[in-house]
């Protein structure tokens, strides 16, 4: 049995093969990825739509709760100065129930109740990054605003909505409690008790003050209550945060280890690749040309 | 050189005969084996034919110097047949001789020929699959 | 030995024989690159051998026709495979344009829907915010053009296999005309009782490049070859070829008909001409109606969701996304029907702020389309039908290349001519003469000695 004489063709098919195997390696070292292409690894490929759509999220849930977080505690730290506020004004007002008080001292803590309930409305018109914070999901203008219809002066112009953002893929938090739950709710009237306090030093009768301080107490403890829930909110976004970050590590690894090419080994697999090529076509120089004509002298 | 024993030389010139023919047959052999193209076996001819030759040569040399130093009467028991018959042998190989010469030379020739067309093709030879690769070719008539 | 004459017969007949063997060898040289040559080898035949009387001698040799070697299942086997190769290239080289718009490069639809699935999540947290809501409308049209873009890209390579259809028929037509000429010249040199020869090497390679256009069938018959296409339409008998003719079709494509005008195109396998038919017919169609129906069904969902909130302005949310009616062309035809970002239906109840239709309009990328699978999920299988399409392709092409390479070793171990070979007889030869030639000298001096010895003698 003859051998095929003719063995370019095994040649080729040899050196062909050699030259693919290098260029894959150069194209591993160069781009750090071993799929480009989703023949490279289909099934890698596909969970990679997965995996991008997932990542885009998780930074942007990431994002989401950094300015939730920022509008909670805001949020937080009004109501902190309403409580300090709504304090102060019990202690005026169990100072001006005191009978011994003359009306000129009644008449300057009546003065700083008011100034008091000022500043709550300030507090509760509070805003973050140009959203107001206890209009309900009306952001855009002062919850609260002055008006001479509304006992206590302030009407509310906010609605009762609350939102709930987006910070993980099953993951709503709700993000506001509206102005008329926390400030002037029959449950606690923060501003009307301000107000009622404010009147009854002025007018010097012990029994309205005793009774508008105990309105003001009971404020004062709903709006404590009230408060809790911005401190839960926070909690809860801390640990989302941290959640999301394990996603973050997860989804980049996960990334590496379907589409990545862990580069020391690159670097080796083409090293090997062109020693392998440069000899691959260093026999082919050797065995190609020559035929016994080459040797053939012509007669003399 | 010391005469042959009248027996001695009987038994060499049968033997001078047997070459002769053995040699003509070889002869025919060759020329067939070029007929067909068949290397190995016109080489094997060859070989032989240069063993046979060689005998003969010597052998007829031998005979040939008894003869020159014999007397006629110790010649005279020669067998007549004998001698008749190795002239015959030798008369027909030198003809076949005459043929085979002219086929070598005729063949020869023609093998040059297509070397020295060969040579001087200093081009690349690619050897390609039978009906795959295109390449230039070019042929020569004979 | 016989008689003078005898021999000298033989002489000349040998001379006359290694003529013909020369003419053999040098054919063979000559012929080394040429394609689909068969090296010849001499066909002897011992003439009869004499008897006369005493000795018989042999006949001499005389020189029967020259003989080419071939397997003819061999080449068989190397046409089926072939037109295999061909139609696995074709699809491949399709497939793998076809694969370049599913692969992540910024402007693909999961790019696209990424983009978009963000934006709506950043809306959750601003959606009063008119950048943010701005970004939204830019997001959705970056995805209603890599809707476009696929579809338009998935239709311009069916075009193309479509011209390819076209092209390859008038090849197969082209060369079916010359192999029929051919089979007529084989035809008469086997009636006369000799081999094909170059005639037929140069027939075999025609049909060769025939089964790279589609796949055939050939059958040998007392007329001479028939080829058919695999399922039986006849492209050539002996002498006589048939055309096959292209026509538009009501689809808009070229479809193929026998010579009586039988549309033979969903039976067409094998060869360049099959693997376009099986690109255009099977796979775009296939992977256009999944793009379609994701592209539909996807708008459908994400309209009924602006329907169920208020846009900025307190209206009730219109649709976002335009597609044609019917799933045809959906992906092609999908864009943004809105400009303004207030239009975005961002308020569950009207209420200016309200966030509470935002998780409505994320979730139509979240939640199972009619089809089963979410917006990402349809395209994730989609990646992976094209991904694994274009590799078993490649697969299949480097293992049918393989099984090519070694039938066409075979062949050549049969068939192939090695200059090597053939000018190491050569050397040989000359070798050869040249000892013969000294023989030839020592043979006519031994005439001398001879004579002498005889003339020393009367008789």
């Amino acid at each position: 049995m003859r051998i095929n004489p003719t063995f370019v063709p095994n040649i080729i098919a040899d050196l062909q093969q050699s030259q693919a195997t290098l260029n894959v390696a150069l194209q591993q070292v160069a781009t750090g990825k071993s799929v480009s292409v989703p023949s490279d690894n289909p099934e890698a490929s596909a969970e990679m739509v997965q995996n991008t759509i997932e990542s885009g999220e998780v930074d942007q849930y990431t994002q989401n709760v950094t300015s939730v977080l920022g509008s909670v505690q805001s949020a937080d730290s009004a109501l902190g100065s309403v409580v300090t506020s709504l304090t102060q004004a019990v202690s005026y007002g169990a100072e001006g129930a005191n009978g011994t008080m003359s009306a000129s001292n009644q008449q300057a803590l009546a003065q700083q109740v008011q100034a008091i309930l000022t500043s709550v409305v300030a507090q509760a018109n509070t805003s973050y990054q140009g959203a107001y914070l206890f209009g309900g999901t009306a952001s855009t203008t002062p919850p609260y605003v002055a008006s001479s219809s509304s006992p206590s002066g302030y009407a509310y112009n906010g609605n009762s909505e609350v939102n709930s953002v987006a910070v993980g893929d099953q993951l709503n938090v709700q993000t506001n409690l509206p102005g008329n739950q926390i400030f002037s709710n029959s449950g606690g009237d923060v501003l009307g008790s301000l107000s009622s306090l404010a009147s009854a030093l002025q007018s010097g009768n012990s029994a309205d003050i005793a009774t508008a301080t105990n309105a003001v107490s009971a404020a004062l403890n709903y709006v404590s209550q009230q408060r809790v829930f911005y401190g839960n909110a926070e909690g809860q976004l801390n640990s989302q945060e941290t959640y999301l970050q394990q996603e973050t590590v997860n989804l980049t690894s996960q990334q590496t280890s379907l589409v990545g090419v862990d580069m020391a080994t690159a670097a080796t697999n083409l090293s090997s690749a062109e020693t392998a090529n440069n000899a691959a076509m260093a026999a082919a120089a050797k065995v190609l040309p020559d035929t016994l004509l080459n040797y053939l002298s012509a007669p003399s | 050189m010391i005469a042959l024993d009248v027996q001695d030389r009987k038994i060499e010139l049968e033997q001078h005969l047997q070459l002769l023919r053995s040699l003509a047959c070889e002869l025919e052999r060759a020329m067939k084996a070029v007929a067909q193209n068949s290397l190995p076996e016109l080489e094997d001819s060859i070989a032989n034919q240069q063993v046979l030759s060689a005998r003969l040569s010597k052998l007829a040399n031998g005979l040939s110097r008894d003869f020159r130093e014999t007397t006629a009467p110790s010649l005279a028991h020669l067998d007549r047949d004998l001698m008749r018959q190795i002239g015959v042998a030798s008369s027909t190989l030198q003809k076949l001789n005459q043929r085979y010469s002219a086929l070598i030379q005729h063949s020869s020739r023609s093998v040059e020929l297509m070397v020295s067309l060969f040579s001087s093709f200093k081009g690349q030879f690619q050897e390609g699959s039978a009906p795959r690769l295109k390449h230039q070719t070019w042929s020569c008539q004979i | 030995m016989g008689g003078l004459n005898t021999s000298l017969l033989i002489g000349v007949q040998a001379l006359e024989a290694s003529q013909g063997a020369l003419a053999a060898t040098s054919n063979n040289i000559s012929n080394a690159n040429t394609p689909g040559y068969t090296r010849e080898i001499v066909d002897f035949s011992e003439n009869q051998m004499n008897d006369t009387g005493s000795a018989v001698s042999g006949g001499g040799v005389s020189l029967d026709n020259l003989q080419s070697v071939r397997d003819e299942l061999l080449n068989l086997q190397i046409q089926n495979q072939t037109s295999l190769q061909s139609s696995v290239n074709t699809q491949y080289s399709n497939l793998q344009q076809i694969q370049s718009y599913f692969t992540n490069s910024g402007t693909d639809i999961a790019s696209a829907l990424t983009a978009f699935s963000t934006s709506l999540t950043q809306l959750s947290a601003t959606p009063s915010d008119s950048a943010v809501q701005q970004n939204v409308i830019v997001s959705g049209q970056s995805l209603a053009q890599a809707f476009n873009t696929t579809a338009q890209g998935l239709s311009s390579v069916q075009s193309e296999a479509d011209g390819q259809v076209t092209q390859t028929v008038a090849q197969i037509n082209s060369l079916t005309a010359q192999i029929a000429q051919l089979n007529g010249q084989v035809s008469q040199l086997a009636a006369a009782g000799k081999d094909g020869g170059t005639v037929q090497d140069q027939r075999d390679e025609l049909v060769q490049q025939l089964s790279t256009l589609t796949g055939i069938s050939v059958t040998q018959s007392d007329g001479g070859e028939t080829i058919t296409t695999g399922n039986g339409t006849p492209l050539v008998m002996g002498s006589q070829s048939f055309s096959l003719q292209t026509t538009t079709d009501s689809d808009g494509m070229q479809h193929v008909l026998d010579s009586n005008g039988n549309d033979i195109t969903s039976s067409i396998q094998g060869g360049q001409l099959g693997g376009a038919i099986q690109i255009r017919d099977q796979e775009i169609p296939g992977l256009l109606s999944q793009l379609n129906t994701l592209a539909s069904q996807f708008a459908t969902a994400f309209n009924a969701a602006q329907a169920q909130g208020y846009d900025s302005n307190g209206n009730a949310g219109q649709e976002f996304f335009t597609i044609p009616s019917g799933t045809a062309g959906a992906a092609a035809g999908i864009s943004v029907a809105i400009t303004d970002p207030s239009l975005i239906a961002v308020s569950s109840d009207g209420s200016a702020g309200s966030n509470g239709n935002v998780a409505n309009l994320s979730a139509a990328l979240t939640t199972a389309l009619p089809s089963g699978q979410t917006a990402a999920g349809a395209y994730a299988n989609m990646v992976f039908q094209v991904g694994s399409d274009t590799a078993n392709a490649s697969t299949q092409s480097t293992a049918i290349g393989q099984n090519l390479l070694q039938l066409t070793n075979q062949q050549g171990s049969i068939s192939g001519v090695s200059i090597d070979e053939e000018t190491t007889n050569l050397i040989r030869f000359q070798t050869a003469y040249e000892a013969a030639a000294r023989i030839v000298s020592t043979i006519q001096a031994l005439n001398t000695v001879t004579l002498d010895m005889g003339s020393t003698q009367s008789y």
